[in-house]
């Protein structure tokens, strides 16, 4: 700085002396000297500073060699600088090898970067690429997952469908089929989308495992209905769900319970024979077999067994078909029901049969046939008509009936074969009198049948036909060989009797009033006859004949024979003999009517007919063209008082 | 619907008899359906009923035979008293049938003692119980007929309900009773008793070995 300094000064000086031409150089310096504010140049002070550190003498000498001795100073200095600067330069140059070498690395990891990455690039998008498929697999596979857990059976459940060697059923079986049959409805989806091939393949699989399992279903099924033919089934849930099962295969569901109506059928078969002739164990309740004495109560007692079997054996099917559809159980029901009670229909038929033709006679026969349409009804309340069990209790009914009117019409064969003689008195024989009370036996059997009113009619029309008609036939026969007033008494007797009986009893109306018309006419013909007997015996019949026929061309009625007044005034007589006691003239047929109201009924017609004949003759006599003299000494009564005499 | 209707261990047949009009089928009807049949007509022949109950935890089937009372299906009602194991034998408490028609409840007990087993539970039931102000058969002299012929006996009406619950189960205990005694015979046919075994024999518990083989069968 000095150096400088001192420089500048003596360029300042040469220039001034050069560049002034006008200024003294001198005085120019001199000023400049002068102006030189020491104080305020730093340099200079700084300059002088150090040079006063060094340049501590003041002589011309030392003012000589003043500026060797700053270019010394300076040189030293410089000297001194270019060491320092050597380290210095000689440290940058290490680091900038490192720099270099650093570089150079960095270089060389670059490229080598670069072809790593060259490398990679491949690896990488292939990773890329797989991860992405991977995902789409795995959403595949979650869709497979699904789809299986939807479309396929576990292995368990093919387990459980498969079974066990022993045949005995999983109580998971149902379950397990009902999804192999939701699987296989689930599939017509599958058909309906672009998976035909998954839908047909698995519902084929399906449909195997279904037809397996429903033939398995069947087997069990069917053996365990070969097992119910105990007194009482035990049926399970499991067999009712089984049934209910097979109603999708009609066939196997058919078969099933063909089999169980069969074991039914056996069963009931055993316990009634048992309940015929062993009774419980022990004896208690007796062997049915017991009563085949007693028609009635044996028939009876079978015939309830049989109802309340046939009740059983309904509680029985409906519990098995409990959950089957109501439409297929109530036909099948029926069914089955028919098929089991078709067994005992058989020993049934023997046993009533035996009944039947063991000639228990008239009414118990007519009994029987009540009770078997009692039970017709009864039973068919449980079974349908078309059931051979009520067929076989029809038939027996039939039967039966039928051999109830054979009987009847044998004993009226019997009534007309051998005609009984009229008795005596012209009362009933004994055959009317016996037959009588037989019909009597059947229509009072009647009131303790069980048989609903309106079915009685018809019966009782037949069998009035069956028994009355001969019945009087009979008796006309047997009268046939009396004189006409004892076959109209006894005539009057029997219908009166029959009558009398049936009277008693419904629906005979209509008898009645036809034996009252032929009572009637007989009792026409026995007061005819009784009036005759009277105007005979009184020796009038022969006047009121002619009386009867006289017409005034003959002439007066004295002058004909045998009505002169001497005549007629004796037979006037003897009927006023009559008249006192009237009933010494009655027949004594008459009195043997066996109705007192008939006897009254005869009495009292035939007296009106003499007082008609009486009163006939009686105007006669008295009529002035007969030319009676003392007319009324021949008629002393008149018909008024002829009237009062005889009522 | 659940099994439950149709589990039981035993099946017991009834009997119920008595003059018409004194509330056999009514008396029924009250114990099946809990209902009372104001008009009810008379029984034809007989009818049939049932119901589960329960007695000393076991589930018992009452099957119910309604008789007819009416004279006229006296023979046909006879026959249904074989193999019954309770017989209710109904009558009216307000008409006068233990005095003045003593022979008819008379009649009706020597039908159900010749007709039935010796040990068939007989239950003597006055009914119509509600009918309080016309009653004419005391419960007192009703209690020594009962007494004195060795018979349960209650009032019940088939009208509210009262007691008809109960005759039925009695009569059902007096016969499960009989049973446990030994006094009755289960293996009788017609015992009126009929016994099911309750665990069903076929089903398979789930530890049984599967069969491995491809046999469906
Ligand atoms: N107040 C009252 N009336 C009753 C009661 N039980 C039955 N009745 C009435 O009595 C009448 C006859 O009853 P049913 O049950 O038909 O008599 P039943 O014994 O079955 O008669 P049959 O079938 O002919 O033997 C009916 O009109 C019922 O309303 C009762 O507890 N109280
Ligand atoms: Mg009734």
């Amino acid at each position: 700085m000095a150096d400088r300094e001192v420089a500048d000064v003596m360029t300042t000086s040469s220039s001034s002396s050069s560049g002034s031409a006008t200024n003294n150089p001198l005085s120019r310096k001199l000023n400049k000297i002068l102006e030189t504010r020491l104080d305020s140049d730093k340099e200079m002070l700084e300059a002088l500073k150090s040079l006063s550190t060094f340049f501590t003498s003041n002589n011309i000498r030392t003012r000589r060699n003043l500026r060797s001795d700053i270019e010394r100073r300076s040189l030293l200095i410089n000297e001194e600088f270019v060491d320092c600067f050597k380290v210095a330069k000689e440290q940058l140059d290490s680091i900038c090898e490192d720099v270099q070498a650093m570089n150079e690395c960095c270089l060389d990891m670059t490229s080598r970067l670069k072809t790593a990455k060259d490398q990679t690039h491949d690896l990488i998008s292939q990773t890329t690429q797989l991860q992405t498929e991977s995902q789409k697999l795995q959403m595949r596979a979650q869709v497979t997952d699904v789809f299986l857990s939807k479309f396929q059976l576990k292995q368990e459940e093919v387990q459980i469908l498969r079974g066990t060697r022993d045949g005995s059923l999983h109580p998971g079986f149902f379950k397990a089929l009902a999804r192999v049959k939701q699987i296989h409805t689930d599939c017509k989806v599958l058909l309906r989308t672009n998976q035909q091939t998954a839908g047909l393949e698995i519902m084929e699989a399906m449909a195997l495992q279904q037809e397996s399992a429903y033939e398995r279903l069947y087997r069990w099924t069917q053996n365990e209905c070969r097992m119910l033919s105990g007194d009482t089934p035990d049926i399970n849930n499991q067999l009712c769900l089984a049934l209910e099962s097979l109603q999708d295969r009609p066939v196997l569901f058919r078969y099933s319970l063909d089999e169980f109506g069969t074991a039914r059928r056996t069963a009931i078969v055993r316990s009634f024979i048992d309940a015929l002739t062993r009774g419980g164990p022990g004896g208690t309740p007796r062997p049915i077999e017991l009563h085949s004495h007693d028609p009635l109560r044996y028939s009876g007692d079978i015939l309830a067994w049989l109802h309340q079997s046939a009740a059983s054996e309904k509680e029985h099917i409906q519990a098995l078909l409990k959950h089957c559809a109501a439409t297929s159980a109530d036909e099948n029901i029926h069914d089955v029901l028919s098929h089991i009670t078709d067994g005992v229909c058989r020993p049934l038929k023997v046993r009533l049969e035996q009944v039947v033709v063991s000639e228990p006679g008239p009414v118990l026969l007519y009994k029987l046939t009540n009770l078997l349409k009692f039970y017709h009804v009864t039973i068919g309340n449980i079974l349908l008509s078309n059931s051979s069990l009520l067929n076989t209790i029809d038939e027996m009914q039939t039967l039966c009936l039928k051999m109830f009117f054979n009987t009847l019409n044998y004993n009226a064969g019997k009534l007309l074969e051998k005609v009984e003689l009229p008795p005596g008195d012209l009362g009933t024989t004994s055959s009317l009198s016996n037959t009588l009370q037989l019909v009597q036996d059947i229509l009072s059997s009647h009131d303790s049948s069980v048989i609903a009113i309106d079915a009685r009619k018809q019966d009782f029309t037949q069998i009035l036909n069956c028994v009355i008609d001969p019945l009087i036939q009979m008796c006309s026969v047997s009268a046939s060989r009396l004189p006409t007033v004892d076959m109209a008494t006894y005539m009057i007797n029997c219908l009166y009797q029959i009558q009398n009986t049936l009277a008693l009893y419904e629906y005979t109306d209509q008898r009645l009033e036809m034996l009252n018309a032929q009572i009637d006419a007989h009792v026409d013909t026995l007061v005819s006859e009784q009036a005759s007997f009277i105007l005979t015996r009184t020796g009038l019949s022969h006047a009121y004949g002619i009386v009867q026929q006289h017409q005034s061309a003959q002439g007066p009625l004295s002058s004909l024979h045998g009505m002169d007044a001497v005549s007629m005034k004796a037979a006037m007589s003897k009927f006023d003999s009559y008249l006192a006691s009237p009933d010494s003239l009655t027949m004594t047929q008459c009195s043997l009517l066996l109705s007192a109201k008939q006897r009254e009924t005869v009495k009292r017609r035939s007296s009106e007919l003499i007082i008609a004949a009486y009163q006939l003759i009686f105007s006669a006599i008295m009529d002035v063209q007969n030319k009676y003299a003392e007319s009324n000494g021949i008629v002393p009564r008149t018909p008024d008082q002829v009237i009062k005499l005889l009522s | 619907m659940a099994a439950g209707p149709y589990n039981y261990s035993y099946i017991f047949k009834y009997i119920i008899i008595g003059d018409m009009g004194v509330g056999k089928s009514c008396l029924l009807h009250q114990f099946t359906e809990k209902k009372f049949m104001a008009d009810c007509p008379h029984t034809i022949g007989v009818e049939f009923g049932t119901r589960i109950i329960e007695v000393a935890g076991q589930k018992i089937k009452l099957q119910i035979w309604d008789t007819a009372g009416q004279e006229r299906f006296r023979a046909v009602t006879r026959s249904y008293y074989r193999g019954a194991a309770g017989a209710l034998m109904v009558y009216d408490i307000t008409t006068f049938i233990v005095r003045s028609t003593y022979n008819h409840l008379s009649s009706w007990l020597t039908d159900a003692r010749n007709l039935t087993n010796p040990n068939t539970v007989i239950f003597l039931i006055g009914n119509k119980s509600d009918l309080e102000a016309q009653r004419d058969v005391t419960y007192e002299e009703a209690k020594q007929f009962a007494d004195e012929n060795g018979l349960m006996f209650l009032e019940c009406s088939a009208k509210t309900g009262e007691n008809v619950e109960e005759a039925f189960l009695d009569t059902a205990k007096k016969i499960y009773q009989n049973i446990q005694d030994g006094s009755l015979d289960l293996n009788a046919a017609e015992s009126g008793v009929q016994h099911k075994p309750t665990t069903p024999r076929n089903t398979l518990s789930n530890d049984q070995p599967q069969s491995k083989d491809g046999c469906a069968c």
